[in-house]
């Protein structure tokens, strides 16, 4: 049965009288003829749902008119304009749109500030008598889902959840199609789709990925094309026909419910319920499986028997990781962001979020680890606590679809635990737990996890919801325990044909050599049917058998994934080894090779040569090369930095080797960044390569006044004082430093430079020498100083 | 209207283009590629933006800002309104920069400075997409954004447009000698325009417009 939404609204209150900078909602109590003639118009172009003149009656839009107080007047008018315009031909869709506000962290709207602005505006939209709630035109997934939650908690209505993507088929907050089918339809959207700012061609693609990846109608309601200004007013220009004839596409693809949003109007609704009257419905695949799939904003992740396994990573625990907990005691969470980014480098898909720490409140620290963690990667998360408070906290604040884990047999689990998955819409984790402790057999674990599978369903949880876990014992308290597991996967897929789950490492405990153990007994899971295993992404003995595994269950055709394990990496040239020491030191500064430079040093002292020696002839001359090649473009700053960050490790060995062996100084260099710029990193490079060219340096640091400059260039003696200014407002500092130099009687040369800075501005400040970069820098030092 | 932007990864050409090695392309992949990732760890990225009508060469904001300078003047020309917006990616990242330094590693500091400036960008560039996702709806079309020392637009203009783009709001501020704080922050406008009046295809301009005709990092 396909349905016909009406058109665009905004523009048709323009042409009914609606002044520029007012609100169109109060057009529902001061006009509402006009309302009633623009829903007729569309009514009688054959729209069966219209929808109320609502998009912008929530407290928060309606406050910029001071109107915040009117949200259920003027929705309660609208819904009477719509249900008397209808009058039984159309049903009635309350329109609800964004709050133009992002929730917290990407904005500065609190989710449960948002909660209630929506709860309102659905309450009054459905208690007037609306037989849907749209909630529509939303960039933002976190937005939709508490708008969907609160419409949800506000009625008992079917809701539609239109979310707008740009031309790259995201949402501005980066959300796919897919993402945003799978975490709506899991939530409890009656009907999920798309509208506005791409015309009915973009939105083709969009609206098949929606429907291939959910069983609830799809709805679509393109814009009349791309649109442009004329004379100030806004125009779309997609005629009726053309948009009406992309009415089949849509279909094909997949789309039930069809209307049209900004430039549409009775015209091109008539011609798009014309073209599809008496279109075929679009073969829908109706599946009768629904796989498990969890969702972060930006990406979907699939469990499922015929695809590649997949890993849990389990590190963002604190139990038995002493530092970890520390930090997340006292708040920090740059170790778990650390681990999140670095499991997933090493493979992980879903990342495990536990932070069991005692004496913290675990519901803050988790909501503010899952914002964080979704923050900075894509991967869909596991909430693992047992604490249902926390569990709220993480699975609020996660923008996507995750798992919880775990739900057993116990009663405040069953109790606690699966409402939240349903009203979240999460996956759950079954673990065959009962109060009474662990099922010894794979037939008693079946049955407990059936138990836990029926009470979940009674919760209105459904296939596609679960992965079990086949609770994995030590074999040195239980010699069958590994059997067991073998045979409950089995079972598992027998019996329920869901995917599976375990975390591996509790099979060795008290054993010698569990590294052997562990992988020997994946490698078996894995054959018996493991799906989605719990484990350390960063252990290599069993991502290998992991590999190894998958070529010999054919998920990887003709091994040539695993044969990418066998390619090691070719051995680094050994040039260096048949130089003599002082060409090897001075090969190695260039390279930049820290980790030889120290044992170099220690060779050519022990070949006798003096830290003059060393110096002049292998790490002043690599830098002299450096310098011109970096003159003449070949190589750039960076390496420059590097080989003096090689070459201060030179001379701290030296040091080390030959304390008493000072070697000579070309000079004394005192730098600063002039006062009023905090700009420091150009000059700490000039005073790194300044103070690895033989001066002795004297950093004064950044922002600072003429008087301690000075005061420092004549109690150091200086011979150059190296002034860096940034910026035009800072640079003026650089003129008064020189003339308070002059003043006091400081012979120091004075070199400037800094992005702001030329040639011209030197010279007429009076400065000795302006340096472009720092290997200027170090070619003016010791020309200004005669050598 | 704060928008605090998502960044996933840091764009590594882009860190490459700001260390100034853009021409050197076999060096030093994984000490970027590292940069990036620790970037990542320590961007507090927030975002503050306001619109205005222009005219006459005016922001119409409160009060009323008047811009000077023939290349943003030429720049907004046909605009009817501007978007002032304000970035940053927090101070976190900048005292790291600062300790790496301290420590002796020289060119993990760059790199993560080079890190860092490509993230303020990226988030800027987000925020533009939520503009061109908003506005285009309206019709309107984004000229690319200018900020305060971009051409012959006198950085003193810094002191408004940080103002009237709301940066405070995101925990930025301006130093007596018009400096922002954190450091790696961008305040610009971004001018919106009829589509209809708008012939010239000026987007990723940004390096021809400038005169620093010697500048490492010109595309």
């Amino acid at each position: 049965m396909i349905e016909i939404f009406d058109g665009a609204m905004g523009t048709m209150l323009q042409a009914g009288g609606l002044k520029a900078g007012a609100c169109p909602e109060l057009m529902n109590v001061e006009a509402p003829d006009v309302v009633k003639k623009i829903h007729r118009a569309y009514i009688e172009a054959g729209a069966t749902i219209i929808e109320t003149n609502t998009f912008g009656a929530s407290s928060l839009k309606l406050a910029h008119y001071g109107l915040e107080s009117r949200v259920r007047e003027l929705n309660f008018a609208a819904v009477k304009v719509a249900k008397d315009a209808a009058q039984g031909q159309a049903k009635v869709a309350g329109s609800i749109g964004p709050t133009g506000k992002f929730i917290a962290p990407l904005g500065d709207l609190d989710f449960d500030d948002a909660y209630k602005i929506f709860y309102e505006q659905a309450q009054a939209l459905a208690e007037a008598g609306a037989d849907f709630l749209i909630i529509e035109t939303c960039i933002d997934i976190q937005e939709m889902r508490v708008a969907l939650l609160a419409a949800k908690d506000a009625c008992n209505l079917p809701i539609i959840c239109q979310l707008s993507y740009s031309e790259d088929g995201r949402t501005v907050t980066g959300t796919d199609p897919q993402s945003a089918a799978v975490i709506l339809e899991a939530m409890g959207a009656s009907i999920i789709g798309v509208n506005c700012s791409l015309g009915p061609e973009q939105l083709v693609p969009v609206v098949k990925i929606l429907a291939e990846n959910c069983r609830v109608p799809i709805s679509v309601q393109p814009n009349a094309g791309m649109p442009y200004l004329e004379n100030g007013v806004t125009k779309f220009p997609m005629d009726a026909k053309t948009f009406g004839s992309w009415g089949a596409k849509l279909v094909e693809a997949g789309a039930t419910y069809l209307g049209g949003c900004c430039g549409t109007t009775p015209d091109h609704i008539r011609e798009l319920a014309k073209a599809i009257r008496n279109e075929e419905l679009g073969i829908r695949n109706e599946k009768t499986i629904r796989p498990l799939m969890l969702s972060s904003r930006s990406k979907t992740v699939t469990i499922d028997k015929t695809l590649p396994t997949t890993l849990i990573g389990e590190r963002i625990n604190p139990t038995g990781r002493k530092k970890l907990a520390a930090e997340i005691r006292e708040g920090s969470l740059l170790g778990v962001k650390k681990d999140a980014l670095n499991q997933v480098k090493a493979g992980a898909k879903i990342l495990d979020v536990n932070m069991g720490v005692g004496g913290i409140d675990q519901a803050k620290m988790m909501a503010q680890a899952v914002r964080e963690i979704a923050r900075i990667t894509d991967a869909p998360l596991a909430i693992d606590t047992s604490d249902v408070e926390a569990l709220e906290a993480g699975l609020k604040n996660f923008p996507g679809r995750a798992l919880i884990n775990s739900v057993s047999f116990e009663p405040d689990r069953i109790k606690n635990f699966l409402p939240l998955a349903k009203r979240y819409g999460a996956a759950i984790l079954i673990l065959p737990l009962t109060e009474h402790g662990v099922p010894k057999t794979a037939q008693e674990r079946v049955d407990v996890a059936e138990k836990i599978i029926d009470a979940a369903k009674n919760c209105g949880l459904s296939n596609g919801d679960f992965l079990l876990d086949a609770l994995v014992m030590t074999i040195s308290a239980d010699k069958d325990a590994c059997l067991e597991v073998l045979k409950t996967l089995q079972f598992y897929r027998e019996h329920f044909d869901l995917p599976t789950t375990m975390g591996l490492s509790n099979i060795s405990f008290g054993l010698p050599n569990r590294p052997l153990i562990n992988s020997t007994f994946f490698a078996m899971c894995l054959a018996a049917g493991l799906d989605a295993p719990i484990m350390n992404p960063y252990d290599e003995l069993m991502q290998n058998v992991l590999k190894s595994a998958a070529a010999l269950l054919g998920k990887d055709p003709n091994g040539l994934n695993f044969s990418k394990l066998a390619q090691v990496a070719t051995d680094k040239p050994i040039k260096k080894i048949t130089l003599d020491t002082l060409s090897a030191i001075k090969l190695a500064i260039q390279e930049g090779d820290k980790d030889e430079i120290a044992a170099l040093i220690k060779r050519a002292v022990d070949e006798n040569f003096s830290a003059d020696e060393i110096t002049e002839r292998a790490l002043t001359a690599a830098m002299n090369e450096l310098g011109e090649d970096f003159g003449s473009g070949k190589i750039f700053l960076p390496q420059v930095l590097l080989s003096a960050e090689t070459m201060r490790l030179a001379f701290d060995e030296l040091k080390k080797i030959l304390p008493a062996q000072e070697t000579k100084t070309r000079g004394t260099f005192v730098i600063a960044t002039v006062k009023g710029d905090v700009h420091d990193l150009g000059k700490n490079i000039v005073g790194a390569l300044i103070s690895n060219s033989g001066f002795k340096l004297v950093d004064l640091g950044k922002d600072v006044d003429s008087e301690k400059i000075v005061r420092a260039a004549l109690e150091h003696d200086a011979d150059i004082v190296g002034l860096c200014a940034l910026m035009t407002t800072t640079m003026i500092q650089i003129d008064k430093v020189i003339a308070d130099l002059h003043a006091a009687g400081s012979s120091a040369k004075v070199m400037v430079g800094g992005a702001a800075l030329t040639q011209e501005y030197a010279d007429s400040a009076g400065a000795d020498a302006y340096a472009k970069d720092g290997v200027e820098a170090v070619r003016l030092a010791k020309n200004l100083l005669g050598d | 209207m704060i928008y605090n932007a998502q960044i996933l990864s840091i764009d590594a050409a882009e860190t490459r283009r700001y260390a100034g090695l853009r021409k050197a392309e076999h060096f030093g992949e994984e000490n970027i590629l590292a940069a990036c990732e620790e970037a990542l760890l320590l961007l507090e990225v927030r975002g503050v933006w306001e619109l205005y009508d222009y005219k006459n060469c005016t922001v119409e904001s409160e009060p009323p800002f008047t811009i000077a300078g023939n290349s943003i003047i030429k720049h907004l020309d046909g605009c009817e309104k501007v978007i002032c917006m304000a970035a940053t990616v927090g101070a976190a990242i900048e005292q790291e920069i600062t300790k790496k330094f301290e420590r002796g590693e020289y060119l993990a500091s760059v790199l993560l400075d080079a890190a860092a400036t490509a993230a303020v960008e990226q988030a800027a560039d987000l925020m533009e997409k939520n503009f061109a996702a908003k506005f285009s709806k309206e019709g309107y079309k984004m000229r690319w954004r200018f900020s305060p020392g971009y051409g012959d637009w006198n950085l003193t203009a810094q002191e408004k447009l940080f103002k009237i783009s709301g940066a405070e709001q995101i925990g930025m501020s301006l130093s007596s000698a018009l400096m922002l704080e954190p450091r790696k922050s961008i305040t610009a406008i971004i001018g919106l325009c009829s589509i209809r009046n708008e012939e010239l295809g000026i987007r990723n301009e940004k390096c021809s417009a400038c005169d620093k005709l010697d500048c490492s990092m010109r595309k």
